[in-house]
């Protein structure tokens, strides 16, 4: 987690020093996103990735491979998606510009409720991995 | 219970009068004789089958003691009914009553004559056939000196239930068609060329021919025919069917088949008689048992693959030693391990050096429920052996299945690398969270 974090940061000022020669909407909405994202923003999204492409590896396996313990490719598998949701939420709740959508949330509540939520899903996960 | 410790006394008894013994279910044997017949006239047979430990206990069609059943226990192990010529029986001897003797386990011998009796018509309920009244068998093959309805039988050397070597019997009386039962037993058929027809004229012959015409429909002719025929119920009980009383008499057992060559009548009637009485291919289970391939003692139940051991000792009847002794020669037993259908049925060996012991080992199959061990041996002319002994088998415990796999390994690390990210994760966001509300407050 420690690597995409400190990658972000780096990669987000030497691109948008060099965006304004290149105008393709991909890059536009990349030097956006790099620009208006707040730092806690970008550190939640780079966790998000991290999922989805566990996620999908074990997703690729089990139809490649095998399924054959399927409740582990199960927990596995809901890890991945139930901690991505519950990150999302998270995401959500301490996104500034939805202040208004979550008047009686603060951040600190809505992380609280992401370590409670996680807490409870990995311990199902790790009954359920067999 | 009753019943058996009746037999216990009885054979007690028998083996007190005669200690060499002969039936594997007791020695007690009411002959009903009618008046016309005498006993002197088979004192071959009867002395046979009294120097074999039988004791005979004589009785008119007619009579009402001594009787057959009595407070629903029989008192004699077997009966041979030597009336056929008898139109009308005392109440325990008609065809309901014998059918209900032989449900008791009691066997029967029943010799026919071509008059038409009570005891012909119950013939039919046995799958026998029989030409209409008053038409014998008749052979005018080999030429001899004797009338047609008296005929040399040449004895089938492959029978289990004959002594290999007999010399030919004389027969007279009336042959069988034999139905498809599978519980019939031919012991003796008629020769090729022998037909049944009226006696007197010989003028069946003609009828003979035109049904041979006819595809053989209402044909009594050939060797299809039988002239002793046993009859096994499916508990086990015996009758045979005798198409001639005369076969067991002293007439035709000192008959000579040629010059110098003693029938085999005497030899036949005691053969016959010793199937008929439980002596010969009788066959018990004595013990079945079932266990894991790796232990010894039989479980509870089973889980879906196991290893299973099931095993069965089989003894028959030495007549001889009038002793039960371990059977190994089965070639052909199965065990069928069952839920509605056979999930497995694979073959019962014999077990080197242990003998009479049967085993088979399979693997129990990939599905729950319950099953049943289920050995069925029918074989025309032994005893029918059936054991089923019911065992569930159940799916592993939930502890019972197999744990940590190679191949699942990529979700175990999905897993865990899920909770590891989730834990720097959350540590890295409340240390930023610290610095963040230091610089929010700076910036305140």
């Amino acid at each position: 987690m420690a690597g995409p974090k400190a990658t972000a940061p780096v990669k987000g000022t030497s691109s948008s020093t060099s965006s304004s020669s290149s105008p393709s909407a991909v890059q536009t909405l990349w030097k956006a996103y790099l620009d208006h994202t707040a730092p806690r923003l970008k550190f939640i999204d780079s966790f998000l990735t991290f999922l989805v492409l566990s996620g999908v590896l074990q997703f690729v396996y089990c139809v490649l491979v095998t399924s054959f313990p399927f409740n582990a490719f199960l927990s596995g598998f809901a890890s991945t998606v139930g901690q991505f949701v519950l990150t999302a939420s998270l995401r959500s709740q301490v996104n500034s510009e939805n202040r208004t959508l979550f008047k009686d949330v603060s951040p600190e509540r809505a992380f609280a409720d992401f370590v409670i939520g996680s807490v409870v899903l990995h311990f199902f996960v790790f009954n359920f991995l067999g | 219970m009753l019943r058996s410790f009746g037999a216990l006394c009885l054979s007690l008894l028998g083996l007190a009068a005669l200690t060499q013994a002969g039936s594997s279910s007791g020695n007690s044997v009411l002959v009903v004789l009618q008046p016309s017949l005498k006993r002197d006239a088979f004192s071959l047979f009867f002395d046979g089958l009294e120097k074999k430990g039988y004791s005979l206990t004589f009785r008119a069609p007619k009579d009402d003691t001594p009787v057959i059943i009595e407070h629903d226990v029989p008192l004699f192990d077997h009966i041979i009914l030597f009336a056929p010529d008898t139109k009308s029986f005392a109440k325990d001897i008609s065809p309901q009553a014998l059918v209900n003797v032989l449900n008791h386990k009691t066997n029967l011998l029943i010799a026919l004559s071509p008059k038409q009796t009570p005891l012909s018509l119950l013939a039919a309920e046995f799958s026998l056939i029989l030409p209409p009244p008053g038409m014998p068998l008749l052979s005018h093959f080999p030429p001899r000196d004797t009338a047609p309805t008296v005929i040399p039988i040449t004895v089938p050397a492959d029978n289990a239930v004959l002594t290999p070597g007999t010399p030919p019997v004389w027969f007279s009386g009336v042959p069988q068609a034999l139905g498809a039962n599978p519980l019939l037993v031919p012991l003796l058929r008629a020769p090729p060329e022998s037909f049944a027809a009226d006696t007197d004229k010989d003028a069946g012959a003609e009828a003979v021919v035109d049904a041979a015409e006819k595809g053989g429909e209402g044909l009594w002719a050939g060797s299809a025919l039988g002239v002793v025929t046993g009859f096994q119920t499916r508990d086990s009980a015996r009758v045979v069917w005798a198409g001639g009383v005369e076969l067991f008499g002293d007439e035709f057992a000192k008959k000579e088949i040629e010059k110098g060559v003693k029938s085999g009548n005497t030899q036949f009637a005691l053969d016959t008689a010793a199937w008929a009485f439980q002596e010969n291919l009788v066959l018990r289970i004595d013990k079945t048992g079932h266990h894991l391939a790796n232990e010894t003692t039989p479980r509870e139940h089973y889980t879906i693959n196991d290893l299973i051991v099931y095993d069965i000792a089989i003894s028959k009847y030495n007549a001889a030693e009038d002793a039960w002794a371990p059977y190994s020669g089965l070639t052909d037993l199965q065990l069928d391990f069952t839920m509605l259908d056979p999930h497995v049925r694979t073959a019962l060996v014999p077990v080197a050096g242990a003998p009479g012991i049967y085993s088979a080992t399979f693997r129990a199959p990939d599905r729950h429920g319950v099953f049943k061990f289920v050995v069925d041996y029918k074989r025309r002319g032994w005893t029918f052996l059936h054991s089923s002994t019911t065992v569930p088998v159940i799916p592993p415990r939930h502890d019972g299945y197999p744990r940590f796999l190679s191949a699942a390994w990529p979700y175990y690390a999905g897993a865990i690398s899920t909770s590891v990210g989730f834990l720097l994760f959350s540590a890295l966001w409340l240390a930023g969270d610290d610095r963040e509300t230091k610089k929010t407050k700076k910036t305140e």
